[in-house]
């Protein structure tokens, strides 16, 4: 028995298909129409319609409205259709009608059949499609129904060839026992093709023209009453879940493609950063390589020609003496040179280079001084990447520190101290010179503030112990070697709290000491 | 006549003949400067003036001079390679590097290939003829980076495979004392020797340094430039 339906089932779908694509006219039509089966396949009301049909003997409405202007027996209008019958023709019809407000529905039922078939819509929902004018079909509609509203009935008729038409009648009852009832009569609309979204207008186009009624209920060549009617169960309402309503996806949808776009723009800032970093460090090496090979050994030479003429001049003449001057000034030059390629080159940014820069030059610098130099640097410092900005900023201090030192202090030994601690550095300058009240200390002149604020910079610290009488410790520490490179999207600290500089060495990286210079 | 001539080797240098300098460097304007201003130091004199390390390989060994400045970066064969290929051929004879900044990178290598000491080209002429004569009575002056890279690179290589080269306790003792800034003066008062002493303790590090590398030396070199 179930095989029974469920086979009968199987064939009256393949049935209407067979149909529905014999009917096509064009391919465009076709895809249009395969789309909607599948749409309507897979809806629910579809389901619905063809699970549980039916068949019922006919039989008439009753009770009977007094003044219906349905047929009494068979509850439908007239056969309409536009102006013109053509074969292999579609037909659009339309007519909208208001359901009155706060009196519930109890009961609506449409009947329709057409020649050669039909598909009807409510409201531009699909309630089911048809192919036989014998055999009628009622749909019960009673749930989509709702007071208040203006609803739409609209038909696509499909003529394969000679007579057709279109028979509907909708049969509505209230509560209150009135009646509304909609025939299919000269008071319908037929849509041009290629009108869209028809089937949900509420009111009718400019360019509609009227329905015509080709024949009345049971005339020719309708003649032959219908072998009876088809009752789908009644259709419910379309309950959608969240998911399934269209803003809820469209709203998916732009939130995909936002982050879609989103990752697609972070990937691309992250080549172009890390491009730009490549370029940066090479522009770097670049550099760093002119400054040495063009003008550094330019400069060399320079100081070597004026040496070689200077030797060639007597003795205590007043030249010589200028020209001497002239070769310290361009050693001092070349001091200032080397500082420049040393923080320009990329090949410097490590740890390693950074103690080894710094211990020589505190040792050129003092050594033409009373004091001596001792170095405590840690043994076998890696040679971990040492970021610019830091460790220039640390040089700096350090040697404000020395040249502090080598100024104030009077003292016979300076230790520069170089250690990691944690992921970070230690750079101590101790002296057991005269020392000094910090307390009292004019911090602006002798560079203490200057110190801080470059250690500040970088996210250091500074810290200056001294006393009267018992030499001066300056102590520098670094917490990290590296600049901090947060992602944009974090960067509200950055741009909020204390600034970071990653930039390139500026215009203003010559020294403001120079070691040789100095001594005289 | 005779006993004149048999008194001590460095007298009889700075009375009877000049020091003899080779020098090797590609820039001409830079080799000329420099042979005027070797020229120009009273008893030293430049015997040869080549622009690179092929054509030093050829000219200076037969001239057997007493000393030997090579630039570093020189085409083709590098200074650094010179060293080591010149060094084989003229065992005894100082190679001093000239180096236009002190990359102690480059150095640390020159050092390790042979040479017995380096001289930034910026050196006051003055400064010149004193560092020239210590490279010469057998002293090997060394910085504190290079004394720390020194003993850096002996405690790398002793955990290998090398055993047979090690520095003995004081050599060590000397080059972590010259690493924190000590003069040679002050390291031999602290460890109670004399300042000769020093100095060979340093010469001696010097050629273990050359013995250690001379075997790689030439091959690296050649691969390194190959590559």
């Amino acid at each position: 028995m179930w095989l029974k339906r469920h086979g009968l089932r199987l064939h009256r779908r393949l049935f209407q298909w067979d149909v529905a694509i014999a009917e096509v006219r064009s391919a465009g039509r076709l895809a249009a129409l395969l789309f909607l089966g599948t749409a309507t396949l897979s809806s629910p009301a579809f389901a619905q319609s063809n699970d549980l049909t039916k068949e019922v003997p006919a039989m008439g409405i009753s009770p009977l409205p007094t003044n219906s202007i349905l047929d009494p027996e068979w509850g439908v209008g007239s056969w309409i259709w536009s102006s013109e019958v053509h074969d292999k023709e579609y037909c659009q019809l339309w007519r909208a009608f208001d359901i009155p407000p706060s009196v519930p529905v109890t009961s609506a039922r449409l009947r329709i059949t057409a020649d050669n078939g039909y598909r009807a819509m409510l409201d531009g929902r699909e309630l089911g499609r048809g192919s036989d004018w014998r055999s009628l079909t009622e749909y019960d509609v009673t749930q989509l129904l709702t007071p208040g509203r203006t609803h739409v009935l609209a038909i696509e008729g499909f003529n394969d060839r000679l007579e057709a038409g279109v028979l509907v009648g909708l049969r509505i009852k209230f509560a209150d026992g009135r009646f509304q009832e909609v025939a299919s009569d000269g008071s319908w609309w037929v849509v041009p093709e290629g009108e869209s979204g028809w089937e949900k207008r509420k009111s009718p186009g400019k360019t509609w023209s009227p329905a015509v009624v080709v024949g009345n209920f049971l005339s020719a060549p309708w003649g032959t009453k219908p072998y009876g009617t088809t009752k789908p169960p009644p259709l419910q309402l379309i309950t959608l879940r969240f998911w399934q309503t269209a803003t809820f996806q469209i709203a998916l949808a732009v939130v995909c493609v936002g982050v879609m776009l989103i990752c697609l723009r972070l990937v691309m800032e992250l080549m172009l950063q890390s491009k730009a970093q490549a370029l940066l460090q090479r522009e770097r090496d670049r550099i760093a390589r002119d400054i040495h090979d063009e003008m550094g050994a330019e400069l060399t030479q320079l100081v070597l020609q004026g040496e070689l003429l200077q030797n060639e001049l007597p003795e205590g003449g007043e030249t010589r003496s200028q020209i001497e001057l002239l070769c310290e000034r361009g050693r001092g030059l070349g001091h200032a040179l080397d500082e420049v390629v040393w923080a320009v080159n990329s090949r410097r940014d490590t740890l390693r280079d950074f103690s080894a820069y710094v211990c020589k030059y505190a040792q050129t610098f003092l050594q033409p001084t009373t004091i001596r130099c001792r170095l405590d640097v840690e043994m076998d410092l890696p040679n971990a990447p040492f970021d610019l900005p830091i460790r220039r900023n640390l040089f700096r201090a350090v040697r404000e520190a020395i040249n502090n030192a080598a100024k104030y202090s009077g003292a016979n030994e300076l230790f520069l101290r170089i250690h990691r601690q944690g992921r970070g550095l230690r750079v101590a300058v101790q002296d057991d010179g005269r020392g000094f009240d910090p307390a009292s200390a004019d911090h602006t002149r002798n560079g203490l503030a200057n110190m801080r604020e470059r250690l500040s910079e970088v996210g250091g610290v500074c810290r200056v112990r001294s006393q009267p009488g018992a030499g001066c410790l300056v102590e520098f520490e670094i917490p990290r070697l590296h600049v901090r490179r947060r992602p944009w999207w974090l960067n509200w600290r950055r741009r909020s709290g204390k600034r970071i500089r990653v930039s390139v060495p500026s215009a203003e990286a010559s020294p403001t000491a120079r070691p040789r210079s100095a001594s005289t | 006549m005779k006993l004149e001539t048999h008194t001590s080797a460095a007298d009889s240098r700075t009375e009877t003949r000049p020091v003899r300098v080779a020098l090797v460097e590609d820039k001409r304007d830079v080799r000329e400067s420099w042979s005027r201003l070797i020229n120009s130091l009273p008893d030293f004199k430049c015997v040869s003036a080549t622009a690179s390390g092929e054509e030093a390989m050829r000219v200076i060994p037969p001239i057997a001079p007493d000393v030997v400045l090579m630039d570093i970066f020189l085409p083709r064969m590098s200074g650094i390679e010179c060293t080591a290929r010149l060094k084989t051929l003229l065992p005894k004879t100082p190679i001093v590097i000239l180096t236009a900044s002190d990359d102690d990178e480059m150095v640390f290598l020159a050092l390790e290939a042979g040479a017995d000491g380096y001289l930034l080209k910026r050196i006051k002429p003055g400064d010149l003829r004193t560092a020239l004569m210590d490279v010469l009575s057998g002293g090997a002056p060394m910085t504190s980076e290079i004394a720390r890279r020194v003993v850096e690179s002996f405690r790398q290589k002793s955990r290998g495979r090398d055993e047979t080269i090690r520095l003995t306790a004081r050599e060590e003792e000397t080059l972590l004392l010259l690493a924190k800034g000590y003069s040679n003066k002050e390291i031999a008062d602290k460890l109670g020797l004399s300042i000769e002493t020093v100095r060979s303790h340093l010469k001696h590090i010097y050629e273990k340094m050359h013995v250690r590398s001379r075997a790689e030396a030439v091959a690296r070199y050649v691969s390194a430039r190959t590559a």
